[in-house]
């Protein structure tokens, strides 16, 4: 029982992170329908600035509190969106409209680029950081068993909400959000109605990459090993999250993330760490054969 | 023409019973019956959103109908149409044509009246293994297939663009080709989706030449006579090649008949002009 | 000229804006591992200006150039003289591919490079059947390429299995699961095939990796058996019954190196051949059919799914095929041979060459493969370059370097289709 609630709590905190990089496959989808591959990569280089930073601020001798955490995030968001507006700049814009396949392997190179290039950079070797936040509570005692609710994973948890709460607010309410669920309806139309699609494509690959920058920080806090392959499994993972929640669909983005790092949770700790992925990647397939519009996606008639 | 009389005499080929095609809560196409019969240009018609592309897309297996039955009468016996898959529908002897042409566009006329024929070559070939290796059998099937399309090609005016990328054709040579098409898989029930959509005028009459030819089997070399189920919003179409019309409006029928009764029939009339005028 | 100039210059001072901030923090601030077992950084403003500099250079080159991406549609014309191209082409690359071990001076080296190339020559022709022909996109490929080395290795390991008799089964039990992964899935629409199969590449790869009593796991097979000529095997003794022996000859190890050459481009030619002729029967041309409109098939009759599990199920085979190769001639075999990063090699062949154009796959995979071994020396640099190639050609040729397709059929002379037409497939 009490093993089965850290496990519980293990999860979601991993899902939460699956769940932020899930929105920007599902974003990117959403709007011009194509599988952003170089997406969990550009988790990785978040993953790297907020890394850069942490050892910045160490140096400089204010890596200290809530503030020093939150100057973290927003350089790791920074940059980490410059990215992904750079990527769609070069490797996607100039193939709007092309063949479907050009897209799909323009941004595969992409990923091997963004992979060789931090691997250039910064080396191939795993990095370990010193955990930077410690402590937390004991939630319950079963025996010599005690359920831990560390400090770290309600950060990640607080953050993922706010993060979340921000950017339904900036989909929903905003003239941005308005533009972007336009440009998913019928870009043509859109950009007939004097939305500038091609600011509204940027902004979104903007958005799903600071979104991927907030997971690429929590997951280097929470775990502390990163190297310049986590982004491939990690967007694996989280593109199977959007799928299993409902590709196009946000609130699905983050349920079929929780569902994941649930589910990986689980498997790891009942049945076998070696086969985690496999589980993660069966119900991918499974999800896509029996459920093809995932969780809270929308039904499609086909049109004949 | 004997329409009239025809109607009375003729074999049923469609027999449509109280069809319902139910979307979420929404419901298509209600309760709806007709038959088709031997011989015959059968008309649909009704207004916008009436239905017709719904039915028609339960007759040729791209939807499963909610309630009711759809029976083809073949040479072999009665087919089940609303238990059978799309492909197996096309097998059983209906062939259709889109509203929007779906055509093989980077593949040649040619070619897409040979794709047509798959199910028989496919039979001639062994699984493949003797076509592989290019033996008799198939070289004689295939011989055979190329000259049903060529005939096609002749009938529908496109011999000379056989070796033109489908894409490249006219609208109008590609509306022909999609009718050609559907007739190189032998078809008892030739289904028409829209055929005159978009045509000139010109156009249009040669469509309606090619359709009687269909239904009378004189349109190509070694055709059986062919019927024919069409929805079209053309009415000058309709009433000209029609031997019957069924009349459709929010999903069911309001009328049915030979074309000189329907059109003078109030609620058809309603129908499309409205329900004020009509009262 | 000077308006144009001012433009490019403020266009390239834009770029060289961006690219500090990418650089500035990820290629400025080094992370090092110092020998305690801490972090600590380093910094590299050098490389930050040069990097700079490099963009605004190459920003200023591509504004004045005006480099544009290649128009998507292909004239007739330009159709017409790429397909006279390739018909020259083909048979100068094939009498090149056939006399190489002849020519004076290629060596060991070259004949390596030369078989190397040739197996992705033959996965790329695969796996075109399934992109290319059929339009099912497919991301897994090296699966069945796993699947095919593997089930060689483990034939031979447990029941002595030689490899002419190893090498069909191969290619039968990797038919056998792709007909078995492919049942469920191929209803799925483009992009969610794609992410199914490579789902499915990278469970084949983690179970090999971690079923250690069968597969040895990350420690692999060795000890694979070579394969022999017709039964006489290649080795120094220079007795009778080997083959130097037997034909009389000094005995040498580029013997066998030749062999597994001209192995490889038997294979290769083979499914060449298949392909090509398969092209022009009923099946085939359903499998563009399908590529060209599902819908369409299925109102004619066609069985979606049989047509696609068997194009499935026939790229498998080859991927089989060349799998028992790969195997065969390295003699050793380890999971970290079929990661994702094969795939989208070979993937990127087939698009990069042309979809559907055999030709077209072929001087890819020599491009592609050829290029990666020039870049040898670059070391870690050449991935890196190897993917920047990958969005370049593409943006620059969406299409591919053939984009046209020959009609299979023709009453009279046969004309290249452009690309334009020539759909891609949904599914």
């Amino acid at each position: 029982m009490a093993y089965a609630l850290q496990q519980l709590i293990n999860g979601i905190s991993l899902g939460m992170i699956y769940g932020l990089i899930a929105v920007g496959y599902t974003m990117v989808y959403g709007i011009i329908g194509m599988i952003n591959f170089a997406h969990g990569d550009i988790f990785m280089v978040g993953a790297f600035v907020a890394l850069i930073s942490i050892l910045l601020l160490i140096a400089g001798g204010v890596m200290d509190g809530p503030a020093a955490l939150l100057l973290v995030l927003a350089i790791s968001m920074a940059f980490t969106a410059l990215y992904g507006w750079t990527v769609e700049r070069i490797a996607y814009r100039p193939l709007r409209g092309s063949f479907r396949l050009a897209p799909l392997i323009s941004a595969i190179g992409m990923s091997i680029v963004l992979q060789n290039f931090v691997q250039l950079s910064q080396g191939a070797r795993v990095k370990p950081l010193e955990p930077q936040l410690v402590g937390g509570f004991e939630v319950m005692r079963e025996g010599d068993f005690v359920v831990q609710l560390s400090t770290m994973q309600i950060l990640i948890v607080l953050t993922t909400l706010v993060v979340l709460a921000v950017f339904t607010w900036l989909v929903t309410k905003t003239p941005l959000g308005r533009a972007m669920r336009a440009c998913e309806q019928d870009r043509k139309m859109a950009g007939l109605l004097g939305i500038n699609t091609d600011r509204t494509i940027s902004l979104t690959f903007v958005i799903g990459a600071s979104l991927a920058a907030v997971a690429g920080t929590l997951y280097l806090l929470r775990y502390g090993v990163i190297d310049f392959y986590v982004g491939f499994l990690a967007g694996v993972k989280a593109f199977t999250a959007a799928v299993l929640g409902g590709i196009g669909s946000l609130p699905g983005a983050v349920l079929g993330g929780l569902l994941i790092g649930l589910i990986e949770t689980f498997w790891s700790a009942y049945f076998s760490v070696q086969y985690k992925d496999v589980a993660a990647f069966s119900i991918l397939a499974l999800t896509l054969i029996f459920l093809p519009t995932g969780l809270l996606g929308r039904q499609e008639v086909e049109k004949v | 023409m004997s329409a009239a009389l025809q109607t009375a005499e003729a074999p049923k080929i469609l027999e449509v019973d109280g069809l319902t095609m139910r979307f979420g809560g929404l419901t298509a196409v209600d309760g709806v019956s007709f038959t088709a019969r031997q011989g015959e240009i059968t008309a649909l018609i009704g207004p916008n959103g009436a239905g017709k592309t719904t039915v028609f897309n339960c007759i040729t297996g791209f939807y499963r109908p909610s309630a009711g039955s759809l029976r083809l009468h073949r040479s072999g016996g009665v087919a089940e149409l609303h238990r059978l898959k799309d492909h197996r529908i096309a097998r059983a002897g209906v062939a259709r044509t889109f509203q929007n042409i779906r055509l093989f566009p980077g593949m040649t006329a040619l070619e897409n009246l040979l794709v047509a024929q798959h199910v028989p070559l496919m039979a001639s070939t062994g699984f493949g293994i003797a076509a592989l290796l290019g033996l008799g059998a198939y070289r004689k099937a295939e011989k055979a297939a190329v000259e049903r399309a060529i005939a096609w090609l002749r009938a529908t005016g496109l011999l000379e663009r056989a070796d033109d990328p489908a894409g490249a054709l006219p609208y109008g040579a590609q509306r022909r080709l999609e009718i050609a098409r559907a007739m190189c898989t032998g078809p008892t029930l030739l289904c028409l989706d829209e055929p005159a959509a978009g045509l000139n005028p010109r156009e249009s009459e040669e469509l309606s030449r090619l359709l009687r030819d269909i239904r009378d089997g004189t349109a190509a070399e070694r055709e059986a006579p062919t019927s024919v189920l069409l929805i079209e919003h053309d009415m000058g179409i309709v009433m000209g090649i029609s031997d019957h019309v069924v009349v459709l409006d929010h999903g069911r029928k309001i009328a049915e008949g030979p074309p000189a009764l329907v059109r003078n029939d109030r609620h058809v009339i309603a129908a499309y002009l409205g329900e004020e005028d009509a009262a | 000229m000077i308006a144009r100039l001012v433009a490019a210059i403020r266009d390239a001072a834009l770029a060289t804006v961006v690219a500090f901030g990418l650089f500035v923090i990820m290629v400025g601030l080094r992370t090092e591992v110092s020998p305690s077992g801490a972090l600590f950084l380093q910094q590299r403003w050098r490389e930050i200006g040069l990097l700079c500099a490099l963009v605004f250079v190459g920003r200023l080159i591509i504004a004045l150039w005006e480099i544009r991406p290649h128009s998507l549609g292909q004239s007739p014309r330009r159709a017409a003289f790429t397909l006279k191209l390739a018909q020259i082409f083909a048979p100068a690359l094939m009498a090149a591919a056939l006399v190489l071990p002849f020519v004076p001076g290629v060596d060991r080296y070259w004949l390596d490079l030369g078989i190397l190339v040739l197996t992705y020559v033959m996965l790329g022709w695969g796996l075109n059947i399934v992109v290319g022909l059929a339009g099912l996109l497919d991301l897994g490929y090296v699966a069945f390429y796993g699947i095919g080395a593997y089930s060689y290795a483990l034939l031979a390991q447990y029941y002595g299995f030689s490899f002419w008799l190893g090498l069909p089964l191969a290619g039968i039990l990797a038919a056998f699961w792709g007909v078995l992964l492919g049942f469920p899935v191929l209803r799925l629409r483009g992009d969610y095939l794609a992410i199914v199969t490579l789902a499915f590449g990278e469970i084949i790869r983690v179970v090999l990796l971690n079923w250690v009593s069968l597969t040895g796991g990350p420690n692999g097979i060795g000890g694979i058996p070579r394969p022999s000529f017709f039964g006489l095997p290649f080795n120094m003794s220079g007795e009778p019954d080997t083959f130097a022996g037997f034909f009389g000859l000094e005995p040498d190890p580029i013997h066998r190196v030749i062999f597994l050459y001209y192995l490889i481009l038997a294979l290769a030619l083979l499914t060449n051949w298949v392909t090509i002729r398969i092209r022009r029967q009923p099946i085939g041309r359903a499998w563009e059919a399908l590529r060209e409109d599902e819908i369409a098939c299925r109102a004619l009759g066609i069985n979606v799914t049989t047509t696609k599990l068997t194009a499935f199920a026939l790229g498998a085979m080859f991927g089989g095929f060349a799998g028992a190769f790969f195997a065969t001639r390295q003699g050793f075999i380890s999971p970290e041979s079929f990661t994702f990063i094969e795939s989208a090699i070979i993937l990127a062949i087939v698009v990069l060459g042309g979809m559907g154009s055999q030709i077209g796959v072929a001087v890819a995979a020599v491009v592609m493969i050829g290029g990666f071994e020039l870049f040898r020396d670059l070391q870690e640099w050449r991935m890196l370059v190897f993917g920047a190639a990958m969005v370049v050609i593409m943006v620059l040729r969406p299409r591919g370097l053939v984009g046209s397709r020959t009609p299979s059929i023709a009453l009279g002379e046969r004309k290249a289709i452009g690309a334009s037409h020539v759909s891609e497939g949904r599914g």
